[in-house]
């Protein structure tokens, strides 16, 4: 045992000191705020000014009550979004259609909207523009167009056009999720989505970068044949459960400092700790997937001897490691479908698809218990194969072993 | 004393180790002799207790070898390498933890081994700065750090300068007379004639000749020569006398057919080439080796 620590101890602190460690785990939560805020910094960049929008209407019916309610639309220091021109003409509609589809191009105004067959029953609209429009223009003068028609036509009919407020006052449904305690907590599908899904991702780049770095490790010791003097020095048990060991705890050193550097750049109050709330549970899925992960890593990594057989196999890992974040949105929408059931049973799934049902509903304790059965029992498997793999595998060179020879190694006493 | 009784290691289809045994007393140099792929290191890893053998029995001391047995052995393996973005002190207290040394103690004899050998000031380098020989003298350090009762040895001169060689060979017979278990693993016949006692020559796996090297060589037979000549020697390749031959620019050594008198060849080849010095020789290990290999092909 004491040989077990002296190696997780190596592997820990000569892996720390390492440059890569180091940017890797400054670069991870860059790029993850950075994929987090991009989005968000793009749109709001698009709302920069006010937008001369033309409004082309034969019919002239319409143009009145469009803008009283566009002007209703502000930008976020108050501004109007849209200034109005009307560009109807005494001409015929196909030269005025000519003339704004030539003042768009000349950038003179950013759109414009074309109302044709107005007042009828077959009328229909169009937002023209230089490029495909932005979504939120195009639904605000959907809005606005239909809200206009509708109150023309009840003008027409004497009813009283308060009752358009009231007919579009729309009473939204809140989604809420009762915990087991039958304290209810208000969940958001996007919130929801994306702290279950930066979870995920953390998990999936600690088992890659943590793999990776194992199996470099490997191949370095079995191509200089340190490995021969590690294993005339101890037995190849405690060789892979001290590296299993060291790795881990580097993994969880990683997620403390990474959490420490969120704490201090967001501030505690930002992290919205209610969806976290079974951070214990959440913690104890991600490190048994974590120990999961790399005893799979271990066993493959013995058989690999040249650097390209390791890229190779560390890219089929990262593809089966892919797999739960295909399933993710299906699993948040139906956190209770069979096939998410099934998913949550199949050890290779098991912690991401837990980490996601966790967040997204509440998961019975029966559940629980079994799924944590099945990961601990395939981990205590995996490491049993692994290490008869490993056995053989570190002191074989050249040609990579069949998989009759794999099962041939695990069979063997 | 090591024993090892009746080893077989058989892989798929080939037989690396067939049937070998022999005993090492302490304070002896034994030496496991062969041309490459013979089964020298499938033998040496059965003793370390990498591999396990297909059957035959090893013990030491009369008892069979159980994991206690990691700490008592040291191994110098032919392929060196060490971590090469690690300091010196850390490669070798982390070796020396593997075999359960506490670190007060690794600490004193790292010190004194590094000036034993001469790289006090490399302590706290990095690997990767040491030259090829220093980073050798650290793998003989991690080799031997923990005082085990049994050291492997394969090819321990390999790299080393003259000056260097002298000074792990010293090491090595320091060990000996201290009353270690000894295996030397070599190419080099000249170290392993000056150094073993004992000698197992392996060849496909098979012994081919074994035992004590002084007896060896008396059983080989009292026909070797060595000639010093002037001239083009190359025609005694092809004599019948000749049974194998050594020869290089200035002189040769010759092993000559069973019933070939020296004298009797002298006065053959005198008249082809002019002769400076001629005697008659005790075999040389290399000579024993090459004509051993050649008959059991």
């Amino acid at each position: 045992m004491n040989k077990t620590f002296a190696i997780a101890k190596w592997e820990f602190m000569e892996k720390i000191k390492t440059k890569a460690f180091l940017i890797s785990m400054i670069i991870t939560p860059i790029i993850i705020i950075t994929y987090a805020l991009l989005p968000t910094i793009l749109s709001d960049s698009q709302e920069s000014g006010t937008k001369l929008v033309g409004v082309l209407d034969p019919s002239n019916i319409y143009f009145k009550g469009i803008n009283n309610r566009v002007s209703q639309f502000k930008l976020s220091n108050n501004i109007p979004a849209y200034l109005l021109v009307n560009l109807t003409k005494d001409r015929n509609l196909d030269s005025l259609e000519k003339r704004a589809d030539r003042e768009v191009l000349r950038s003179k105004i950013a759109s414009y909207l074309l109302i044709k067959n107005g007042g009828t029953d077959s009328v229909k609209i169009e937002l023209r523009s230089k490029s495909t429009a932005n979504f939120k223009d195009v639904k605000n003068f959907e809005q606005a167009f239909n809200e206009t028609r509708i109150n023309l036509q009840l003008k027409k009919k004497g009813i009283d056009t308060s009752l358009m407020r009231m007919i579009n006052s729309n009473v939204n449904l809140k989604a809420i999720k009762i915990n087991k305690e039958g304290k209810a907590t208000e969940s958001d599908f996007l919130i929801v989505f994306f702290s279950s899904f930066i979870f995920i991702i953390l998990l999936m780049l600690m088992i890659l970068s943590s793999g990776g770095m194992l199996i470099r490790s490997l191949l370095e010791e079995k191509s200089n044949r340190l490995i021969e003097i590690l294993v005339s020095s101890c037995t190849p048990s405690q060789l892979l459960g001290g590296k299993i060991l060291g790795l881990s705890a580097l993994g969880l050193f990683q997620i403390a400092i990474w959490a420490l550097m969120g704490i201090v750049l967001v501030g505690s109050s930002a992290v919205t700790l209610e969806t976290f709330e079974n951070i214990p549970l959440l913690l104890i899925y991600f490190i048994l997937g974590y120990v999961f992960y790399t005893a799979i890593f271990v066993g493959v990594g013995s058989i690999v001897s040249t650097e390209q057989e390791a890229q190779q196999i560390t890219s089929y890992m990262s593809m089966i490691l892919i797999l739960p974040i295909v399933f993710a949105i299906t699993t948040i929408q139906e956190p209770n479908s069979n096939f998410v059931h099934i998913l949550s049973y199949f050890p290779l799934t098991t912690p991401s698809i837990m980490l996601l049902r966790l967040n997204a509903s509440t998961v019975p304790i029966s559940e629980i218990i079994i799924t944590l059965s099945i990961l601990i029992l395939s981990i205590l498997i995996m490491i049993i194969i692994s290490s008869k793999i490993f056995r053989i595998g570190i002191l074989s060179y050249g040609k990579r072993p069949s998989l009759r020879e794999l099962y041939r190694w695990v069979k063997e006493k | 004393m090591l024993e090892i009784r009746n080893l077989v290691k058989e892989y798929k289809n080939v037989t690396a180790v067939n049937d070998i045994s022999f005993n090492i007393e302490p304070g002896k140099i034994f030496g496991l002799l062969g041309p490459n792929g013979a089964g020298k290191t499938t033998t040496i890893r059965t003793i370390l207790n990498i591999i396990k053998p297909t059957s035959g029995l090893i013990t030491l001391d009369g008892n069979s070898i159980t994991e206690d047995f990691y700490n008592l052995i040291g191994y110098l393996p032919e392929d060196r390498g060490l971590y090469k973005k690690s300091k010196v002190i850390d490669v070798i207290l982390y070796f020396s933890s593997l075999k359960s040394i506490d670190k007060k103690e690794a600490l004193k004899r790292v010190s004194y081994w590094l000036s034993e050998l001469n790289i006090e000031e490399y302590k706290y380098k990095k690997i990767e700065e040491l030259s090829k020989g220093n980073q050798q003298k650290i793998q003989f350090i991690t080799a031997v750090l923990h005082d085990p009762k049994i050291l492997i040895l394969d090819e321990p001169f390999s790299g080393f300068d003259p000056i260097n060689q002298q000074l792990i060979k010293e090491q090595i017979l320091n060990f000996a007379s201290s009353g270690k278990i000894i295996v030397l693993s070599t190419h080099q016949m000249d170290t392993a004639e000056k150094l073993c006692s004992d000698i197992l020559l392996l060849n496909n796996g098979k012994e081919v000749c074994k035992g004590n090297l002084a007896k060896i060589k008396k059983e080989f037979g009292t026909n070797n020569i060595k000639i010093e000549f002037d001239g083009d020697a190359s025609f005694l390749n092809e004599l019948d006398d000749v049974k194998s031959i050594d020869v290089y620019s200035t002189y040769a050594e010759i092993h000559l057919v069973q019933n070939i008198k020296p004298a009797e060849f002298l006065r053959k080849i005198s008249d082809r080439l002019l002769i400076s010095h001629f005697s008659v020789i005790e075999p040389t290990l290399n000579t024993i080796f090459l004509d051993v290999i050649k008959s059991t092909k």
